[in-house]
């Protein structure tokens, strides 16, 4: 990990005419959204109209540096964990004037800094060929083979179900959602919340032909449900569009991740066609699930004005795929009462995944798709992992 | 989810349209007896022998008695009507229709649509005018019926429907003026877009036909025509009538958008591009044009020139700051590019609009486009509620009844 750059500028620049503050310091290393940790260096430029006779430094609400002259610098050891931090200065006029000025700093999103070329993968192994089967939870490292593109993969992680999880719930909330159908999706979507563990993090889309309400990531399961239960069934359906947006948020986040779809999956209105979804998805590491509500309209042929019979049909084909190929997998409800059901039973397949991590060999970022293959020493046994990924 | 539907139609000329309708077949009446509901200026009286009874009469009572009691209820109800009762007489014909056809028995819808025509024709012997306030009337009567739904009295939705658009075109029979077609039209455009708005494509199409024969500047009804051949995959016939809309009014923004969607589904996508530049460059495409940057923008995308597209969806978010579907469509660009973080950064800023901002819930367009826009037909309601109000008076001498002033029949 880099350390903060040291800087050695400092602004001592009389602001003529400056109306409002006499005194106006400004933290210029570090800088805002910047990682930090370790030994930093901070650096203060301040602008004043009278003498400066101190500048204090707080990380976090703790005073830990006090400059009674320029350069306003120093250095202060933050600590080693990585979290997020604030830095505010005071600046203290001779005459009497008092400035402030804040920054909060990044924690290191650690996906970001790991290079993409480990790829994760939750494998579900079950005994049995559907996907109610039960599941074997009793494999160890040694007994996986990961093939990438045919090739043997050496394992560096391995994990059960203590591996946290970070989940997007993207739930449909168009007009056909309205009355019973939506207080189904609410309690299932409060079943699915009340199951998460306290390192679980959650993200509630809440979408027709636009994104009704939002929320980010968080583990305030009370912030979740509140927005769960204020949000009204109105508009068409863009399954695309927040499809993508849910896969493209999971991007940045550490662990297992998830994208829990309800809809009935027939999008209307998306800007974006599926194919595109696929893609994300394929250069993504997130599983989707879609609770499929309606089986029965799967045989539904209709126009939109983007797209004509074939067109959708493709769309909807595609969605499949994508579901598939992530390694997650569709659940079809034909009855809202058995929502419920749904949502718990895919907050338990993923707490009883296999979590593997693995350098894959010929990394080139060229854009080809890898085949994943994952044989497990257990005669009788059925694998399911995302189908592999896109070089990218 | 809305839109599903189906249709076999062309875009024929008019000498070739009673061919096609009855290749259609699929749910439309003959084309003659549409045209030609009344044939004559004497209605037919009714046929006070047919028939079983009709729902809810009373015990014993005589067919007869029925049409007596049938009759006297329609004339009080256009009283009403001309007396400015808006919400009471539209409410009470749904009942009265209702209660008739109850049994389900289609002489029975007989006898009531024979009833009815029976007061209309006296009535209409004092002036012809009398047709458009009463057409008016069974106009908001259907538009109660689909606002309470179609499967509660589809016998009486339908009567509804078909004597609002008979009365139309008889008054145009009968009168032959240029105003009486222009009057016709819209009643025709108006349900047209009322039976678009319920999915039923097909007889909403055979409307606007209608509606184009007797005013073919009927613009509305070109452009929801036009509409229907889009959503029927029908891009060739949807052009044809598109460029129709944009001879009428060439600044027409939906028809145009319309027909650079259409030229892209045909693959002319050098033509769609040109189409949607040119709105891009202009500043009042109105409601479409986020649809506009959007659009272009996967044109250049789905030919692989992302840096066009980056630059198109740019340009838009600069007009639209907090359009949620344009972030996202530039968020998937700079992914393509390689830009994942400020993709990220574009998406968690979504996140934190707060709700009810225009980030989260107004860039509805694509609805507003997918769907039957009401805006749309409010031309057509408007001239004729204009026309039905100025003869309220007509109707309420032959009624021999007061009108309200003014108000009354919509």
């Amino acid at each position: 990990m880099k350390r903060t750059p040291a800087l050695f500028l400092l602004l001592i620049a009389g602001l003529a005419g400056a109306a409002h503050a006499a005194v106006a310091p400004r933290i210029q290393s570090p800088t805002a959204d910047q990682p930090i940790f370790g030994e930093v260096e901070v650096v203060v430029g301040v602008s004043a109209d009278e003498p400066v006779s101190r500048v204090e430094i707080f990380v976090n609400g703790v005073r830990r540096a006090v400059l009674t002259k320029p350069p306003f610098q120093t250095r202060i050891d933050v600590g080693d964990d990585n979290s997020s931090r604030e830095f505010k200065v005071v600046a203290y006029g001779a005459a009497g004037g008092v400035g402030t000025h804040t920054v909060a700093t990044d924690a290191i999103r650690i996906d970001e800094q790991m290079e993409v070329r480990l790829q994760q993968l939750f494998v579900t192994v079950t005994r049995g060929a559907t996907s109610d089967s039960r599941r074997v939870l009793d494999l160890e490292q040694e007994d996986f083979r990961i093939l990438d593109n045919g090739k043997p993969q050496e394992i560096i992680t391995f994990g059960k179900g203590e591996v946290p999880l970070t989940a997007v719930l993207l739930l449909d909330t168009s007009e056909s959602m309205q009355g019973e159908r939506l207080e189904a999706a609410r309690r299932g979507a409060s079943v699915f919340l009340g199951g998460m563990r306290p390192d679980d993090e959650a993200s509630l889309l809440m979408f027709s032909d636009r994104l009704l309400r939002a929320t980010p990531f968080t583990q305030d399961r009370g912030e979740l449900e509140q927005v769960l239960a204020e949000t009204e069934a109105v508009g068409g359906t863009s399954v695309n569009d927040f499809l993508y947006m849910a896969l493209k948020l999971l991007d940045s986040r550490i662990g297992r991740r998830a994208v829990i779809l309800l809809s009935d999956g027939f999008d209307v209105h998306s800007v974006l066609p599926i194919d595109e979804v696929l893609w994300k998805a394929r250069t993504s590491q997130s599983l989707i699930y879609w609770i499929q509500l309606d089986e029965e309209q799967k045989e539904k042929s209709f126009n939109s004005a983007w797209r004509d019979h074939k067109g959708n049909d493709h769309e909807y084909q595609t969605l499949k795929k994508t579901v598939e190929e992530s390694g997650g997998r569709i659940l079809n409800i034909q009855r809202i009462g058995e929502l419920e059901h749904a949502f718990a039973s895919i907050l338990k397949e993923l707490r009883e995944q296999y979590v593997i991590g693995y350098y894959q060999t010929d990394f080139k970022k060229d854009g080809r798709w890898h085949k994943i293959n994952v044989d497990v020493k257990r005669s009788g046994v059925k694998v399911r992992v995302r189908e592999g990924y896109v070089d990218y | 989810m809305i839109d599903r539907g189906n249709s076999c139609l062309r875009y024929p000329d008019r000498s070739a349209r009673l061919a096609v309708v009855a290749l259609l077949g699929c749910c439309v009446l003959p084309l003659q007896a549409q045209q030609d509901p009344w044939s004559s200026p004497g209605v037919q009286v009714i046929d006070s022998s047919g028939g079983s009874g009709a729902g809810n009469s009373g015990a014993g009572e005589s067919k007869r008695e029925q049409v007596d009691r049938i009759e006297a209820r329609y004339r009080e109800i256009l009283s009403a009507w001309v007396a400015g009762e808006v919400d009471r007489a539209p409410d009470d014909l749904i009942e009265l229709e209702k209660s008739v056809v109850a049994d389900g028995d289609p002489k029975s819808r007989k006898r009531l649509r024979d009833s009815e025509q029976a007061v209309i024709h006296e009535l209409g012997a004092t002036s012809l005018e009398v047709l458009v306030p009463i057409a008016m009337l069974h106009h908001e009567t259907y538009s109660r019926h689909l606002a309470r739904g179609i499967r509660q009295a589809p016998l009486a939705v339908t009567h509804a429907r078909q004597m609002a658009r008979d009365l139309a075109i008889l008054y145009n029979q009968q009168s032959g003026s240029e105003g009486s077609a222009v009057v016709a039209s819209r009643v025709l455009t108006s349900l047209g877009g009322m039976m678009m708005e319920s999915a039923q494509q097909i007889p909403a199409a055979e409307l606007f036909y209608q509606a184009l024969e007797l005013d073919g500047r009927n613009l509305a009804a070109r452009l929801a025509l036009a509409t229907i051949y889009e959503k029927s995959a029908q891009p060739e016939s949807a052009i044809k009538g598109l460029r129709e809309v944009l001879k009428l009014d060439p600044d027409h923004a939906e028809a145009r958008f319309r027909l650079a969607m259409n030229q892209k589904r045909m693959g002319d996508e050098a033509e769609a591009k040109k189409i949607l530049n040119e709105m891009a460059a202009a500043t009042d495409t109105g409601w479409v044009a986020p649809l506009v940057y959007q659009e272009l923008a996967r044109l250049y995308g789905g030919s692989g020139d992302w840096a066009s597209a980056e630059k198109v969806l740019r340009t838009g978010l600069g007009r639209y700051p907090d359009h949620v579907r344009l972030h996202i469509e530039l968020a998937l660009v700079l992914d393509h590019r390689g830009s994942f973080g400020e993709a990220k950064t574009l998406l968690q800023k979504v996140l934190a609009m707060p709700p009810g901002s225009g980030g989260l819930s107004a860039d509805n367009e694509r609805l507003l486009y997918n769907s039957v826009r009401p805006e749309t037909f409010s031309e057509a309601r408007s001239i004729l509620e204009d026309n039905s109000r100025s003869r309220l008076s007509v109707l309420a001498q032959a009624l021999g009844t007061p009108t309200s002033g003014g108000e009354g029949g919509r």
